[in-house]
């Protein structure tokens, strides 16, 4: 008797996105199988990699992050335009850590004016990040969208307390929202129900479960994330059927593991591998989850990570 | 379907401190409440009454019982606490509850031939909450040889199979569900109760109601004989009463697959519907889950 081999029964597909202007546009999403089941259904797109420029607060990397981007750290469209060229960024993650209050507290609109020169000089989708603040965030985001007008630029996080305010802004200026909840898929899919209401078209939201390293609860955002797969891909609930983004490597990079030196600790061993393997670790957890926009910072680690992805999306024959 | 009251609760803003403080009043005011409404018993929970549990008890039921002649439930994890209590209770009381913590087991088990009580046997073992359908069984059955074996006859014993937030894990909610289906297999006679507003703890206050009352009559439906409810909840009176099949009909309806179309149904038939597909796990619950 011939094995039959089981499948899956899908009834649901992630919305497939378009991010960025047309001159600089990147594809997400799109897949009618869970994450890399190309002998079950289709994956149009390879989860893309954004990189990440931060203008600020940098002196606290290790140094192993810090080497590769030594001579652009302080002129972030010309990082920006470093990770596109020599190490194959698809989109730019732009954290503000500046903005944050507790923090240098920059100003909305200095903030905005450094997103726009960002959004001019690259070719690719960029992405701006706030601090999770929610009052400042709603200031800096809003002026954000409004000064990157015409760019469709990504903005996040927006929150179940925020994302009102940055929502309307957003469809104001036609840009894209990343809906954010705290590893909660209930949580996640109320939220994007409300963005619905707000009026945020279906083709400008990604969805942000919070991600955390390998070490520290990485379990959860797995689970969390092949839940939300599993319920839009199965029980076709169209309210979660938005692309996943992680903003993976300011979580590992900040971990213990990645920041203690070997003189500090000579048992945890070299300090740039642990810190890259724990990066594309992770990394590749999350887009086996169904990440399909992986925010990564070290050149090495992006590098391992493309390849294992390269490997894993071979279609079946 | 028996009903027990849940409203004189320490957890509640206005009950809490009228109990804490000892205000008689207050207390009988939410007891004759109770006795104006159809419900069987009025569960008296003091929580876990760490401090002068025993004076607390023993104060509420006998403030409790002067204004009502319903039948008690004590709910206090401090069993000394329900000792106390039922030595002044005149009804026959249930203990609620024993669960499968050793410290209680054996506290609790001699209670309920002393005193005459029903006792509520909570599925929580030594390791907490149990994880399926079938450490329930475990956890039941081993409460049951527990109690028997202590001369408790499986007519006194109320098992709660634990009902858990539709909003947590639903994967526990259909373990509810699985784990009712057999539980007059594994342990005949014995009767069963859940605290049924559980189910919606965490969602928005004015759409509880609709998840509570789908739930009692989809665990109706696997032989549940009582339900620790709000007693003020009229609509869910009704329904356990029987005097609305129409919703009964339609939740039974859902559960054996036959769907009716749903442009079929009223506005108010819908929210059922929509609830039905929730606690099966069928539809992820969200907060708006009756608006899309």
């Amino acid at each position: 008797m011939a094995i039959v081999i089981p499948k899956t029964i899908y009834n649901g597909k992630v919305k497939e996105i378009k991010l960025g202007s047309d001159m600089q546009a990147v594809s997400v999403g799109g897949e009618n199988c869970f994450p890399f089941y190309l002998f079950e259904g289709a994956m149009p797109h390879k989860p893309v990699i954004a990189m990440e420029v931060w203008d600020s607060g940098t002196e606290d990397w290790p140094v192993a992050a810090l080497e590769p981007f030594k001579d652009v750290i302080s002129d972030p469209a010309a990082w920006a335009n470093k990770c596109i060229s020599e190490y194959g960024a698809e989109m730019i993650c732009l954290q503000l850590v500046s903005t944050d209050p507790n923090g240098m507290n920059r100003g909305a609109t200095e903030a905005a004016a450094l997103a726009k020169k960002v959004a001019d000089a690259i070719n690719v989708p960029l992405i701006v990040w706030g601090t999770a603040n929610i009052e400042k965030d709603t200031e800096v985001l809003r002026a954000v969208a409004e000064a990157c007008q015409g760019k469709n630029i990504i903005l996040g996080p927006l929150e179940e307390k925020d994302f009102k305010k940055i929502g309307a802004a957003a469809i104001g200026y036609h840009q894209t929202v990343i809906a954010s909840s705290p590893i909660d898929i209930n949580l996640a899919k109320q939220l994007n129900i409300l963005m619905g209401n707000l009026g945020i078209p279906e083709n400008a939201l990604l969805m942000d479960p919070t991600v955390s390293s390998i070490g520290y609860g990485i379990e959860y955002c797995y689970s969390v994330m092949e839940r939300i797969r599993a319920a839009g891909l199965t029980q076709s609930d169209d309210k979660l059927q938005y692309p996943l983004i992680c903003n993976i490597s300011k979580e590992t990079w900040k971990a213990k593991e990645a920041k203690v030196t070997e003189q500090e600790d000579p048992l945890m061993g070299d300090a740039k591998k642990r810190g890259i393997l724990l990066e594309a670790m992770s990394a590749l957890i999350l887009a086996l989850a169904g990440g399909n926009i992986l925010v990564m910072r070290h050149p090495e680690a992006i590098k391992l990570i493309k390849g294992i992805l390269d490997e894993l999306y071979v279609p079946s024959k | 379907m028996i009903l027990i009251g849940e409203n004189l609760n320490i957890m509640s803003k206005t009950l809490g401190p009228a109990l804490k403080e000892r205000q008689s009043a207050a207390v009988q005011e939410m007891a004759m409440a109770q006795n104006a409404v159809d419900v069987d018993y009025i569960d008296l929970n003091i929580g876990p009454a760490r401090k002068s549990g025993e004076e607390f008890m023993a104060w509420t039921v006998q403030t409790v019982q002067a204004v009502t002649a319903k039948p008690l439930s004590l709910d206090s994890t401090n069993l000394t606490a329900v000792e106390a209590g039922l030595k002044v209770c005149k009804s026959k009381a249930l203990i609620n509850s024993i669960s499968l913590q050793p410290d209680r087991i054996e506290t609790g088990l001699p209670l309920v031939n002393k005193y005459n009580a029903d006792m509520i046997g909570l599925l929580w073992g030594v390791e907490g909450m149990p994880r399926d359908a079938n450490e329930r069984c475990m956890l039941a059955v081993d409460l049951v040889y527990k109690a028997n074996a202590a001369g408790i006859t499986n007519e006194k014993i109320w098992i709660d199979p634990i009902a858990t937030p539709v909003s947590g894990e639903i994967n526990q909610l259909k373990a509810c569900f699985e784990f009712m289906t057999m539980l007059s297999d594994i342990a005949p006679g014995c009767k069963s109760v859940v605290g049924l507003s559980n189910v919606s703890n965490g969602t928005p206050v004015d759409l509880r109601p609709y998840l509570n009352r789908t739930f009692l009559v989809m665990l109706s439906r696997y032989g549940l004989y009582s339900a620790i409810v709000d007693a003020f909840d009229q609509e869910l009176i009704d329904i356990a009463r029987g005097r609305r099949p129409e919703i009964t009909q339609l939740i039974h309806n859902l559960m054996d697959g036959n769907s009716p179309d749903p442009k079929s149904l009223s506005p108010e038939a819908m929210k059922y519907y929509k609830t039905v597909r929730v606690l099966t796990g069928e539809s992820l619950y969200s907060h708006s889950w009756l608006d899309i």
